[in-house]
């Protein structure tokens, strides 16, 4: 599943026509394929509903990205036909046909118009690779009758609908894609079914995509918020999660900072969330502490953020969080591990914050305005620009320090003229307050102009070494309780799998046996 | 009801572009203003038309209040104030036209939130605001480069910037900044001098008078010895790496064997 609607930036674009342009034969087979899994969800997620057990409908949602790849037009008017057949959902057929071009550049001439005639589905046995036309259109006819829906379930409706959205989405067809989302919604507050709740949470996150992408993302705030009422009320702690996301991206988005604080403070993100949405929350919730200058504690979150995200998936999300994760760590006075900019993924998009962090590193000035120079209108993108700037001071205090450790007496002059500043009184005030901060240990003589450094104590001497230390065994154990929360079991797997005791004995006998072969088998090498 | 407001706001008007102005007036006109407009609901609500003469109405009287609460120094009611302008340079943006108030009052409520040490705050109005317009509107660029010399340490580069404030209603803030910097300074002076001169710290502390220096030095406890210099009794930081901190090593220690148990 994709984390983030953010695109990578250093992957090609698979070319989406690649499937037109393939033969005949395997277009045709490509689409009955995808059709035939979408049927396949259908019947979990009914299945779902008979036996109230969310995970099947959950497997249904996660496999929408993949689905999402396979979409076209020829694939989403078999599904129409298939499933809108009773004349009462015949209005809901006709508007999601709109957006469908009936008369796409089709290999399956021959096919579709038979389908749609009599509106008869496809068979189940999915036809294999070399079955010829003729044959796939008889077994058509003898197997529908029996299997063709006879209500269409809500949850299936709205999955059908979702499907279209996405694909009008991918087609760029924003405008007619936004009366469709309206009009999903319209379905969903009518309905009160808890198993509507996982595909209700994903069609929240679309219905948020398509605004976003029209640029009215501020509009919707007001339905989001009360959708959010009642998804709380319901416990529906999916929904919830998606829908506090979508607020929170609302808000950031037009970099309403003190709204998005409030919304915070006043919700609980939900502890059943899927990882995905705990990514992004963890994310949103990242910048907003870091926006307000806590940056340990946006540290831990960004952290958490990269951590939740999928492994090989959303390589856009995470290098936005990796960007947003260096430059807390820069202001925190600390400096990103140098593996983090050679990850193959990330290495391009995070080359402007690997320059950023030499200039930091080094406390030289003027390259840090260089780089801000540069990539100003990039980092104003990305939004992690004010918070660069904020590292200015991080920039002249890690200078200050360089020359206290470099030289032991120096003037003032000089000092304002390594660190590039406008005058020696700046220089006196700075190195003052350095002093005061505890970055450096000197005191200045007024009179003299000079900053006169004290001889090193002896760090082990102190009580810094276990502070360190103390924090590296609390982050692992944070990690490690993380780890262990982020783990998931079925929730009714626990009781199930409890194994009667002459089970066990069973197990371990073959356990023992098995280890005495092994050993046999070991003592076989010693001649 | 509604000509009623716009002759109380004709009458505001007058008051507040008479030289000398008069505040006692004005403010009583403005509780007055205030009053009508919570009765008309000023603020449209959710989907209704906005009725633009009514908006900028509203907005003007804001504004004027929110200047003359600055002018008799009450804080709160500008900080009331503007945040009811918020609606209008914000969401409204697109609805009624822009304000020539509107930079001077976003800066003026940065300086403040600077003066009285929100920062997170501060930085969280600083992100509505277009980065360009940050770096070029002068009334916007005054109070962060203002923060930038703070978290710097460039406390004389404060001072300075107090002589060319964008506006005269700047000062009322800057004056509580520049008490608030004094501290800053005084106590970068206690860590990093070993002595100072009488007439240095007064220069350093931008102190015109030597009354004034006098009596600060008495608030902070410097004592004046007898050669003219304040001398600077260096912190002892040693004594504390005397004695191990106990209380906190078995907190810790504690924590430790709690995580691992759970762990084992």
């Amino acid at each position: 599943m994709k984390v983030d609607e953010k695109k990578p930036e250093t992957t090609t674009v698979p070319s989406k026509d690649s499937k037109e342009t393939k033969e005949v034969k395997e277009t045709k087979d490509a689409d009955t394929l995808t059709f035939d899994d979408i049927k396949e969800n259908v019947k979990s997620i009914e299945k779902g509903i008979q036996q109230k057990e969310n995970r099947f409908l959950i497997r249904v949602m996660r496999t929408i990205f993949s689905t999402r790849k396979r979409l076209n037009d020829q694939v989403l008017k078999r599904v129409l036909n298939y499933y809108y057949i009773t004349q009462s959902v015949q209005n809901d057929k006709e508007f999601l046909m709109s957006f469908i071009d009936v008369n796409a550049p089709s290999t399956q001439s021959t096919v579709a118009p038979m389908e749609t005639d009599d509106a008869v589905p496809k068979s189940e046995p999915v036809t294999q690779v070399a079955t010829p036309v003729q044959s796939v259109t008889t077994t058509t006819t003898t197997a529908t009758k029996t299997k063709s829906p006879a209500i269409l379930l809500p949850e299936v409706d709205l999955y059908i609908h979702l499907l279209v959205l996405i694909f009008a989405i991918d087609r760029q067809k924003n405008k007619q894609a936004i009366d469709l989302a309206e009009k999903m919604m319209e379905k969903i507050t009518s309905q009160n079914r808890r198993t509507l709740d996982f595909i209700a949470a994903r069609c929240y996150f679309f219905y948020t995509r398509i605004y976003e992408i029209a640029g009215k993302l501020d509009q919707i705030r007001y339905f989001l918020h009360s959708r959010l009422r009642t998804a709380v009320l319901r416990n529906d702690y999916e929904g919830t999660a998606v829908l506090i996301n979508c607020l929170l991206r609302s808000y950031l988005e037009f970099n309403l900072y003190d709204q998005a604080t409030k919304l915070v403070s006043k919700v609980t993100f939900p502890t059943q969330a899927s990882n995905n949405e705990w990514a992004r929350y963890l994310f949103y919730y990242g910048r907003i502490k870091a926006m307000q200058l806590e940056y340990t504690e946006a540290h831990k979150h960004l952290i958490q953020a990269l951590r939740k995200a999928p492994q090989h998936e959303a390589v856009g999300f995470k290098q936005i969080v990796q960007k947003f994760a260096i430059v807390v760590e820069l202001l925190l006075g600390e400096i990103p591990d140098k593996a983090v900019f050679r990850n193959p993924q990330l290495k391009k998009a995070l080359q402007p914050y690997f320059q950023l962090t030499q200039a930091v590193r080094a406390g030289n000035l003027a390259r840090f305005n260089q780089v801000l120079e540069k990539f100003g209108e990039k980092f104003m993108k990305e939004d992690t620009w004010t918070l660069i700037i904020r590292l200015r001071h991080n920039v002249i205090k890690t200078g200050v320090k360089m020359i206290s450790l470099s030289y032991s007496k120096i003037s003032l002059d000089n000092i304002a003229q390594k660190l590039q500043l406008d005058s020696a009184v700046d220089a006196e005030f700075i190195v003052a307050k350095a002093i005061r901060d505890g970055v450096i240990e000197a005191h200045i003589d007024h009179e003299g102009g000079f900053v006169q450094t004290k001889d090193l104590t002896d760090v082990y001497s102190t009580l810094d070494p276990m502070k360190v230390f103390h924090q590296r065994i609390k982050f692992c154990l944070e990690l490690r309780n993380q780890s262990v929360k982020a783990m998931r079991f079925p929730p009714k797997k626990y009781s199930e799998e409890l194994e009667t005791a002459e089970e066990r004995r069973a197990r371990e006998e073959e356990e023992m046996e098995y280890a005495k072969e092994m050993a046999d088998e070991d003592d076989e090498g010693f001649p | 009801m509604r000509q009623e407001a716009i002759d109380l706001y004709t009458k505001l008007t007058n008051e507040w572009n008479k030289k000398p102005q008069n505040f006692d007036k004005c403010l009583e006109i403005l509780t007055q203003l205030k009053i009508i407009l919570s009765e008309t609901g000023f603020i449209p609500a959710l989907g209704a038309p906005i009725d633009k003469k009514e908006a900028h109405l509203a907005r003007d009287v804001f504004e004027i209040g929110a200047q003359c609460s600055i002018a008799v120094g009450d804080i709160h009611a500008f900080e009331r104030y503007f945040s009811q302008l918020k609606t209008f340079y914000f969401d409204f943006q697109n609805e009624i036209s822009e304000s020539p108030y509107k930079y001077q009052l976003i800066g003026l409520n940065l300086l403040c939130l600077l003066a009285r040490n929100r920062l997170s705050e501060f930085h969280t109005e600083l992100e509505l605001l277009n980065p360009h317009l940050i770096q070029t509107n002068i009334y916007i660029r005054h109070p962060v480069s203002l923060e930038q010399y703070l978290m710097e340490g460039s406390y004389n580069k404060v001072f300075l910037s107090k002589g060319n404030v964008p506006s005269p209603s700047y000062n009322y803030f800057m004056d509580i900044l520049i008490r608030t910097i004094r501290e800053e300074i005084a106590s970068c002076m206690e860590a990093a001098y070993k002595k100072i001169l009488f007439s240095e710290a007064g220069n350093m502390l931008y102190f015109k008078k030597q009354e004034e220096l006098v009596e600060f030095a008495k608030e902070r406890k410097w004592t004046l010895a007898s050669d003219n210099y304040f001398y600077f009794q260096q912190k002892q930081t040693d004594h504390d790496n005397q004695n191990i901190p106990a209380n906190d090593l078995v907190m810790q220690m504690i924590e430790y064997a709690r995580e691992l148990e759970i762990i084992v």
